[in-house]
């Protein structure tokens, strides 16, 4: 392996594929957005530099005030609701015998699953028409509530809606990333804390929590940026609307696409480079990690 | 831990970047690829045995529609692939009404225009005229007498730039009240023929146990139609407020607003959120008694549900003398391969055989001076004909006679908001006023 390692050419060589990827398929594009940002681009014309023009009229685009909080509360929601239900799977998971492997797969399917078609059965679920509502009628509820067409609200109920489908979808995730770092647990550091009289839930508290730090960071950044670009799900089952009360960053920045202000689409996705990047390293400073011998 | 963090930000920005690339353009917007106008280096392409494709986009999928105009547009492909075989062969790209403009604006963006592309007349076809995607169609539309066989050179008003037409209509519709008969006759509820009559008509269906009106304002522009027949009953000229002759402060715009919330009481629970499809499915389902829409909803109700047609009546929008009128055009690439071929594709729409199917069985009324058999039409187009008869003239869909497409979006939107209760209907017109102060006026 060192001899490899001293081999310049090889490493030259297998590191062009990627290196040329990479450049091509993400470098430039994202150079090329940031500089769009500061164009008025119209995808058809050549770009005109217009500075930060598109920027300033974000702070004045009221969809995109919303869009930013509807964002905002997916971030935290997400974080919060899957790093919380993600770790109690994981827990009861890796503490059963009978029926793991089962449950392990029927809690992790949704994530393999599209979430264009999954929007689409949620959409038929939460539909005044048919699923939900269907029943609650029969069960004599005269006004069911409007799950994805109600507007009231600071975050108005189809965002709750959402919201909770994409925890039922992407939850599995969390808790496989759990599961993997709780089963690297040496078995004697838990047999030790039984031996000094420590009960489960206080193994879980001082043995478990603390060596699986590192992946909380881990799975809450995977988390934060999933829910900042997240898009599909909301797209089939609202479209954003009703009139734009469900817009997040990345569906606003679709609909620019209509009107052909690539400039002020490209904008709108530096703002979310700029928001992954910021709460990746919030996280990583937040989530503070030390390294244990398992 | 420094390592880690920084290998943690660049993960982080590699991840986020299959999204932001999306914004991109693979040709550099103006590299080698593109012609003088900076678009891509044309559609259509050739094939190995000889046969040129064409390919022809429109907003419905036509394997799956029960739209009856659709299955028109489809036989008419059908035919010209027949009739051309060994020479032409038409791809259709097809897709939904509210994806429509999205994807056709990356294709064109990306360089790959279809050669043949449906669109609204007005600020959309403008779109595509101004940056010449669109070619101009005289040329082929003074051949051999095309031209003659529409019903006036008027048709061609809304597609007309600089004295060159970009665009030929298919046919024209117009936006109308369509109302259940049988239900109108049950509540006791009369045609209306104003405002005063209108709200009674719908007590009248409501003490009935009915649902008056079924709307869509989750596809925005539905509820827009409304509330641009109410701005026309008080009278705003939209000429004027682009031009900055007119406020939208003037009250009219208010007026129009307070009459709209007053109506949205009558409207479906759903309306919020309901589409345009699932509002008019409403209607033909018989759950609501009164549906306004285009008149291209005919093909739409007698394709999903032909039992209906003997219930169906149609009334003009009441207090107004104008009536809403749109067409379907089809508008040909400049950067076409085949600009032959697809031009005599467009003249397929246009001939007798797809006309007069227009006018028989998609309830349409057609452009050209074809004779079709009034008594095989659906009997929705006579009283639309009627409807039509009585108007003292036309005008374009509210959100399409605006200055740029974008502004109708946002009149769309600032509807919408009033009828939800974001917005009042006073803080509609200012916020319409500032609209246009700050992107329309010069």
């Amino acid at each position: 392996m060192e001899k490899m390692l001293r081999n310049k050419k090889a490493l030259l060589v297998f590191m062009l594929p990627a290196f040329l990827l990479f450049t091509l398929v993400l470098f430039i594009p994202i150079i090329q957005s940031v500089y769009y940002s500061l164009c008025e681009y119209k995808g058809m014309t050549k770009p005109v530099f217009i500075g930060f023009d598109n920027y300033k009229n974000l702070l004045h685009d009221k969809t995109f005030g919303i869009a930013l909080k509807n964002s905002m509360f997916f971030l935290v929601f997400s974080c919060v609701s899957q790093l919380l239900v993600g770790l109690i799977y994981a827990a009861i998971l890796t503490n059963i015998k009978k029926g793991r492997n089962l449950f392990k797969n029927i809690i992790y399917l949704p994530c393999v699953l599209s979430s264009a078609a999954l929007g689409l059965l949620w959409l038929f679920i939460f539909g005044p028409k048919l699923g939900i509502n269907q029943l609650l009628i029969k069960w004599g509820v005269e006004d069911p509530p409007l799950w994805l067409m109600s507007t009231k609200g600071t975050i108005p109920l189809p965002m709750w809606m959402i919201a909770f489908v994409s925890l039922w979808q992407f939850v599995g995730q969390s808790m496989m990333l759990y599961m993997a770092q709780i089963s690297g647990i040496s078995k004697s550091l838990m047999e030790a804390s039984y031996i000094d009289g420590c009960t489960k839930p206080m193994t879980f508290r001082y043995i478990t929590l603390p060596l699986i730090k590192p992946m909380v960071a881990t799975a809450m950044s995977l988390n934060a940026i999933g829910s900042l670009k997240f898009f599909d799900l909301i797209w089939n089952m609202t479209t954003g609307g009703p009139n734009h009360k469900t817009e997040v960053l990345a569906t606003h920045l679709y609909q620019q696409f209509k009107y052909f202000k690539y400039g002020y689409a490209s904008a709108i996705g530096v703002v979310l480079l700029i928001l992954c990047l910021l709460v990746t390293l919030f996280i990583n400073k937040v989530v503070k990690t030390e390294q244990y011998e398992m | 831990m420094k390592k880690r963090r920084i290998l943690a930000t660049l993960m982080t920005a590699a991840m986020f970047a299959t999204t932001l690339g999306g914004c991109g353009n693979s040709s550099g917007g103006t590299g080698a690829s593109t012609n003088s106008n900076g678009n891509g280096g044309g559609s259509g392409s050739g094939k190995s045995d000889g046969v040129q494709e064409i390919t022809w986009m429109f907003w419905d999928d036509l394997d799956a529609t029960e739209d009856l105009i659709s299955l028109g547009y489809k036989e008419t492909i059908e035919r010209f692939n027949k009739d051309y075989e060994g020479k032409y062969h038409v791809k259709p790209i097809t897709t939904n009404l509210e994806e429509y403009y999205n994807k056709l604006n990356a294709l064109v963006a990306a360089g790959d225009t279809p050669d043949v592309f449906i669109v609204s007349p007005g600020p959309q076809l403008t779109d595509y005229v101004e940056p010449g995607v669109a070619a101009p169609l005289d040329d082929y539309l003074n051949k051999d007498g095309w031209k003659d066989t529409f019903t006036s050179d008027a048709v061609f008003t809304q597609q007309t730039y600089d004295g060159k037409i970009y665009a030929v209509p298919l046919n024209t519709a117009a936006a109308c009240c369509f109302y259940n008969t049988e239900m109108f006759e049950k509540a006791g509820a009369k045609v209306p023929t104003n405002w005063d009559e209108m709200i009674t008509a719908c007590d009248k269906l409501k003490a009935a146990g009915y649902t008056p009106i079924t709307i869509s304002a989750g596809t925005a522009w539905c509820l827009s139609m409304v509330a641009g027949y109410l701005c026309e009953a008080e009278g705003v000229e939209l000429a004027k407020l682009a031009d900055g002759s007119a406020s939208w402060e003037d009250g009219k715009l208010e007026s129009a607003a307070t009459k709209l919330v007053d109506l949205s009481k009558y409207f479906q629970k759903t309306a919020a959120g309901d589409t345009n499809d699932v509002a008019t499915a409403n209607f033909y389902n018989e759950e609501a008694a009164i549906l306004i829409q285009g008149s291209w909803v005919i093909g739409q109700i007698n394709g999903s549900n032909p039992d209906f047609e003997s219930k169906c009546g149609v009334f003009q929008f009441p207090g107004v003398d104008r009536i809403i009128a749109k067409s379907d055009s089809l508008c040909m690439s400049s950067t076409s391969k085949n600009p032959d071929g697809a031009a005599a594709l467009i003249k397929y729409f246009t001939d007798d055989t797809a006309q007069k199917y227009t006018a028989e069985k998609g309830g349409k009324i057609p452009v050209t001076k074809v004779k079709y058999d009034e008594a095989a039409a659906p009997k929705q187009l006579s009283y639309v004909m009627d409807v039509f008869g009585k108007a003292k003239g036309t005008f374009g869909f509210y959100n399409e006679s605006m200055p740029t497409t974008e502004t109708g979006a946002h009149f769309d939107d600032t509807m919408v908001a009033v009828f939800l209760g974001d917005m009042k209907p006073a803080e509609a017109a200012k916020d319409m006023e500032d609209y246009y102060k700050a992107n329309c006026r010069k």
